[in-house]
């Protein structure tokens, strides 16, 4: 198994020199494609070559492009980021469409992505505009004088009713229906 | 107070319903207006709502209105929905999507699904989304990467099973670049014209 994630760094979101917040700005700065003009495993970076290099190029003038022949290597691309960053990638026996989608993710990203595991996906300088959240948030400001100890402060929230408390409601509750009468009727039949 | 101006909203929207549209049609579901944000409307009683806290409830929206006019209402966060999840955003931050999506770096785009927007006094609450026009959100997508290497290993004991794949997936990084309220806060008669051309 490979142990390989053991030693990653991690790290949070950034981008590179606030990118983004007045204009967007391409940080791929060069790329280099190395390839070989006879070797089969450099077949589909000479199509690539022949076919789509020159349109990519024009579609993005802020990347400088450079195309190096050597013989009987495998081809190979390198990016190179405005942060310094150097990204190799092996293209050995790749076809024409798996080069232009590996120069595309060389184009969107902003650097070696590989190295790094995210801890959040998320990123704030500002991580609370409201302030954060404090047990003492919308309470009745009566807490903070309460003496203690104090016995309403120190009761259960919720204390069930006792059967005898249910008992003695129903009563009340049935002497308050019944109403005058009925109380006569009870003297009536003490009186017995 | 983000209550009463939810109660408000939602007496003012009940108004509207009554008056546009027949309880038939409501019963059927067939009108545009059926959307998600105001599906089957928990029955309300209008006059259960006293006059006085409506008088209260206007107060307050105008004093949002009279705030955000005035521009006195300071940094804005909100609550926005994108691709399945929620993200508490404030402009100037970045939020990474994950998986697949198609917008490439450079593009602008505004957040649409506004869950909720608030300010340092005040907080409008959607029901469950704000309505469309009243808070804008635009974003640029800055970077689309893939992640570090993720391993999958199974391997099962004495069964002679091991299986190991590696993994990368695509992620998109988005920069918030503003976040405004654009409409005053208790308009509701806007949103139904925008409503025909809405996705969702």
């Amino acid at each position: 198994m490979s142990n390989s994630h053991l030693f990653l760094k991690s790290g949070f979101p950034r981008a590179p020199l606030q990118n983004g917040l007045g204009r967007y700005v391409c940080q791929l700065q060069r790329i280099t494609l190395k390839f070989c003009k006879n070797n089969g495993s450099s077949r589909g970076m000479r199509d690539f070559i022949e076919n789509h290099l020159v349109d990519f190029a024009k579609e993005n003038p802020g990347i400088v492009v450079y195309v190096k022949p050597r013989r009987h290597r495998t081809p190979v691309l390198v990016g190179e980021y405005l942060n310094g960053e150097r990204e190799w990638l092996n293209c050995r026996n790749n076809t024409k469409d798996e080069i232009s989608k590996w120069i595309e993710l060389l184009k969107t990203q902003n650097g070696c992505s590989s190295s790094l595991r995210l801890r959040k996906m998320w990123h704030t300088d500002v991580p609370s505009v409201q302030g954060p959240w404090t047990p003492f948030l919308l309470r009745s400001p009566d807490a903070n004088s309460i003496e203690y100890p104090n016995i309403d402060a120190s009761k259960p929230l919720d204390i069930p009713k006792t059967a005898t408390d249910k008992l003695i409601e129903l009563f009340k509750k049935q002497k308050l229906e019944a109403g005058d009468g009925a109380e006569d009727l009870l003297k009536q039949k003490r009186a017995e | 107070m983000s209550f009463l101006v939810q109660s408000v909203r939602h007496v003012l929207r009940h108004t509207t319903q009554r008056t546009t549209l027949t309880g038939a049609m409501r019963a059927l579901s067939l009108s545009p207006g059926m959307h998600q944000q105001n599906k089957p409307a928990p029955v309300v009683d209008v006059a259960a709502i006293t006059k006085d806290q409506q008088k209260e409830c206007q107060l307050i929206c105008d004093r949002i209105n009279q705030q955000v006019a005035k521009a006195e209402q300071g940094r804005l966060f909100a609550v926005v929905h994108l691709c399945g999840k929620q993200f508490k955003i404030t402009p100037g931050d970045i939020i990474l999507v994950e998986g697949y999506w198609p917008p490439t770096i450079g593009d602008e785009i505004s957040l649409d699904k506004v869950l909720l927007a608030g300010a340092r006094d005040f907080t409008i609450v959607g029901r469950p989304i704000l309505e469309p026009g009243l808070v804008t959100v635009k974003a640029t997508v800055i970077e689309k990467t893939l992640t570090h290497t993720k391993t999958h290993f199974k391997k099962k004991r004495r069964k002679q099973y091991m299986r190991i794949n590696f993994q990368r997936s695509p992620n998109t990084m988005i920069r918030i670049n503003s976040i405004e309220v654009t409409q005053t806060v208790d308009g509701t008669s806007k949103a139904k014209e925008d409503l025909s051309r809405r996705l969702f």
